[in-house]
């Protein structure tokens, strides 16, 4: 064998005591800790195969021209960066379409099969998958002239709570109200501070020990706030355009397909679908939708409506379409038959803001969102879109939940003082006050809003057998068009190993994943 | 010109670890895509592909960071930490709880670095992971503060803007009464920078000088001068250690502002167009040049300039370094400037 070409030869540095002999090789099948604090994820087996595919890859891109490649950085589609070997080639892939196969390594001289010859790091050896890890404390742009003391008494008034010293909580809360009186209640903490005193008071003066049940509001003034909401921000127009795309390349030449929808509401998000599948090159499939909502109480059917109105516009674009609404209060009241799913029908099924509520306490059966995570993969959809609050609200410890909602909902907060439009900011605000108290006054199955962070989703369905779909530089492009159409500066679309989030300066906010179902392994269909 | 279509891989992989050969090749592969050559960038692909980690505020090696907007400028500014020693009081209220109303010290001296982040004025961010880890090492190893500045990138912000923001962090930094140590009460703050972040640095530094606004110290690392004259490091290297002239070109290009030529004293510190530093209060610099750097030549020129106009310099010469030898520490020169900048910090 040759002289190893990469630099063998660096010794130990002195903070290394055993300076002499080679470190002892990374289990191959382990992530390179090295790469991965640089945000790659590349297995130690790999390292010299992936060198290899760059160097390939620099041969390529010497022998094309410069307009070419930057052609391609404008037209290509590509997927989830970290994982650094697909990536080297798919970049492969658009530059040499009918290139030779991986491994041209003759004459390459790269080291094949001795492990690479580095030096091992004694900073870096807790490294491992520390960002990302279930638990971090993800923290917000906060401002800190404003309020500090008004967050300092929140945090004590939240601990006594935790404690039970509600009487010390109840004298907290007076001092909570005379600070709000002094402080810039017009922004950032001072702001949502208000609604947090206002929550922590509720759950003080009403709390038995299973805490407050929220009055609910009816459905209509649900629908208002909601709909203010949808406008004074970005957030929910994020998950609805980031959702279509995933959903319209998975109906990639299907003829039938079947969208079921969690939560309907006003059905904001489909008219944009149904157009986009009309402009369909090869034209568009016949639609079906199934919209789920609440019941209505006050003798409307707005499930109906909903349907009525989204069928008249795609009849105004030539869709077939047919809509069914399925009432249910909860999602894991409703049965799989309700959906009439058909076995010839692409199914998609879309979650935004909706599978949280499903971790709540569980029934004789187990826990909800496993039963429903279930008979969605019994329904075999090609794509589950998932959208969901990218922070964790479901903590066991009160203490917990309390400071990460306050930081979450501050951040958000923040983001909505872009908005200047009335009535929509102050009733988006409203929307999210119900959130807060929720997570604040709430306890057992009344507490719904039960947000949990991205890389728990992700656990929680590998786990419950579906795969990812990664979303791609083309989804990324369009999200972040969509964010110039709002004026404010702050706003950020980052990729996450093949999942976009949205959040505001450096803070995702809500997180988008799409996944697909692994059949399971014996498959009966049995018309029935 | 040397290089523009050999492949030179072979000379970066005989003095480089593996892992830093992946690393920066990747880097200058993807970046090949992103120069457009009509001068533009595809800023769309540029922010998919760098990977981004959020603050956080569990201290992982004893240090925890959160992000602050400057609300007069809209800038984030991360702050990165030493995690409080075992405090037999304390209970912490919640994990999260930021102490800013205290100084970091009323005895001790706790150093604050402003950091600049590289990327050729083009690249990269604030919340960048190869960044947000080297900012971490920082804090650790000074044992202070760390305050890695978003400044506003090219091309779609040219000179001065980067500056500006450098320049409005300085005094953000200064007024913040949680960065106060030491008997005398203020915030001892140097800045830092590598590539361009250490070309952001001496500019700082420079305007600081003139308005009496004081930095204790300037860390350079293999920062981004150069010149309309081609000098004999950028011949010889020219695409032999990862980066390629033509490449460099279109970064300035791209930040100075439309028609300047390199010679603009942005880019040419002590050049035809440079001002005087003589007779100014210009703070102790720490300058480490990679020797494998094209660019080294300006950057010792740059050295000779400040000793020259009477100014206090290091030089620290890494002859096998190439750039970004710092991101992984898997080579002496990662450790010996992790000591010289402990040192440089603490003297």
């Amino acid at each position: 064998m040759g002289p190893t070409p990469y630099n063998s030869s660096n010794s130990s540095s002195s903070a290394c005591s055993s300076s002499t002999k080679p470190p002892p090789p990374q289990p191959p099948d382990q992530m390179d800790h090295l790469l991965a604090g640089a945000g790659y994820k590349v297995r130690s087996n790999d390292l010299t195969q992936v060198a290899e595919r760059l160097e390939h890859l620099e041969t390529v891109m010497v022998k094309s021209s410069p307009v070419d490649i930057s052609d391609i950085g404008n037209d290509a589609v590509y997927y989830n960066p970290t994982d650094l070997a697909s990536w080297v080639d798919s970049l492969l892939t658009e530059l040499n379409p009918n290139g030779s196969g991986s491994g041209s390594g003759s004459g390459s001289g790269f080291v094949s099969g001795s492990g690479p010859a580095y030096v091992s790091d004694p900073v870096m050896n807790d490294m491992n998958n520390v960002y990302g890890e279930f638990g971090q404390q993800v923290v917000t742009p906060i401002e800190e002239d404003v309020s500090i003391r008004l967050v300092h008494v929140l945090m004590t008034c939240a601990e006594a709570v935790q404690r039970g010293d509600l009487s010390l909580a109840g004298l907290l809360i007076d001092d909570l109200q005379g600070l709000l009186g002094r402080v810039n209640s017009g922004c950032g903490i001072g702001k949502v501070g208000s609604f947090f005193v206002d929550a922590l008071s509720r759950r003080v003066v009403n709390s038995p020990q299973n805490g407050v049940v929220q009055v609910d509001l009816s459905a209509y003034e649900n629908e208002i706030l909601y709909h203010h909401y949808y406008e004074a921000c970005p957030y929910l127009k994020f998950a609805h355009f980031t959702a279509n795309q995933a959903i319209l390349e998975a109906f990639d030449g299907q003829d039938c397909v079947h969208v079921i929808d969690f939560n309907l509401m006003q059905g904001l998000q489909w008219p944009a679908l149904i157009q986009a599948l009309a402009l369909r090159p090869g034209g568009p499939p016949l639609l079906r939708l199934t919209g789920i909502g609440p019941p209505s109480l006050d003798g409307r059917d707005s499930l109906r409506e909903i349907g009525l109105k989204l069928a008249e516009l795609a009849r105004s674009v030539n869709v077939r379409f047919a809509f069914r609404g399925v009432a249910a209060t909860r999602l894991d009241d409703v049965k799989p038959w309700m959906l009439q799913v058909s076995p010839k029908e692409a199914v998609a099924v879309n979650s935004i803001m909706q599978l949280h509520k499903l971790l709540g306490p569980g029934g004789p059966r187990g826990p909800p969102v496993d039963l429903v995570l279930d008979w969605i993969r019994d329904l075999n959809p090609r794509i589950l879109m998932v959208v969901e609050q990218e922070s964790n609200h479901n903590q066991p410890e009160f203490l917990d939940r309390f400071t990460e909602s306050l930081y979450y909902y501050s951040t958000m907060f923040d983001s909505l003082d872009a908005c200047t439009a009335q009535p929509e900011k102050t009733l988006a605000e409203l929307y999210i006050q119900r959130e807060i108290c929720n997570v604040v006054c709430c306890e057992g199955s009344a507490r719904v809003e039960r947000h949990e962070p991205l890389v728990r989703w992700r656990e929680r369905l590998t786990g419950a057998g579906f795969a990812p779909l990664h979303l791609g530089s083309n989804a990324f492009k369009q999200a972040r068009m969509l964010l110039t159409l709002f004026s404010a500066e702050g706003y950020s679309v980052e990729e996450n190993e093949g999942c976009l989030t949205l959040g505001w300066h450096s803070r995702p906010l809500i997180a988008a994943s799409a996944w697909q179902a692994i059949p399971k392994p014996s498959v009966v269909t049995t018309g029935r | 010109m040397a290089g523009s279509n050999e492949i030179n891989a072979n000379e970066a992989k005989k003095v480089v670890p593996l892992h830093t050969w992946i690393l920066i090749s990747n880097f200058k592969l993807a970046y090949n895509m992103l120069r457009r050559p009509d001068g533009t960038f595809n800023r769309e692909l540029a922010e998919f592909l760098d990977r981004k980690v959020s603050a956080n505020t569990v201290p992982v090696d004893g240090v925890y960071s959160f992000d602050v907007v400057d609300r007069s400028t809209s800038l984030v500014n991360r702050v990165y930490r030493c995690a409080p020693k075992e405090d037999n009081t304390g209970q912490q209220l919640g994990a999260g709880v930021i102490e800013l109303e205290k100084p970091l010290s009323t005895t001790e001296i706790v150093p604050v670095v402003i950091f600049f982040h590289g990327g050729s004025f083009t690249h990269s961010s604030a919340n960048s992971a190869i960044y947000d880890t080297f900012c971490r090492r920082l804090t650790g190893l000074v044992q202070g503060v760390v305050v890695s500045v978003n400044y506003r990138r090219s091309p779609e912000h040219r000179y001065p803007s980067a500056y500006e923001d450098g320049w409005e962090a300085l005094k953000w930094v200064h007024s913040r009464s949680w960065l106060l140590s030491g008997k005398e009460s203020k915030v001892h703050v140097y800045l830092a920078g590598d590539s361009s972040g250490g070309n952001i640095a001496h500019h700082v530094a420079h305007r600081a000088a003139m308005s009496n606004v004081e930095v204790l110290g300037s860390i350079l690392l293999h920062p981004l001068f150069g010149g309309e004259q081609r000098t004999e490091s950028e011949m010889k290297l020219d695409g032999k250690y990862f980066v390629k002239l033509q490449d460099r070109d279109w970064y300035w290009r791209a930040f100075l502002p439309e028609g300047e030529d390199r010679d603009h004293p942005a880019c040419n510190i002590f050049g035809p167009r440079g001002s005087s530093l003589s007779g100014l209060n210009f703070p102790k610099s720490l300058v480490v040049v990679a020797g494998l750097d094209l660019v080294q030549d300006w950057q010792l020129a740059y050295v000779e300039g400040l000793k020259e106009s009477g100014h206090d310099v290091k030089l620290l010469f890494l002859e096998k370094a190439t750039i970004g030898f710092y991101f992984l520490p898997n080579n002496d020169h990662f450790y010996t400037l992790m000591e010289e900048m402990r040192n440089f910090v603490r003297s």
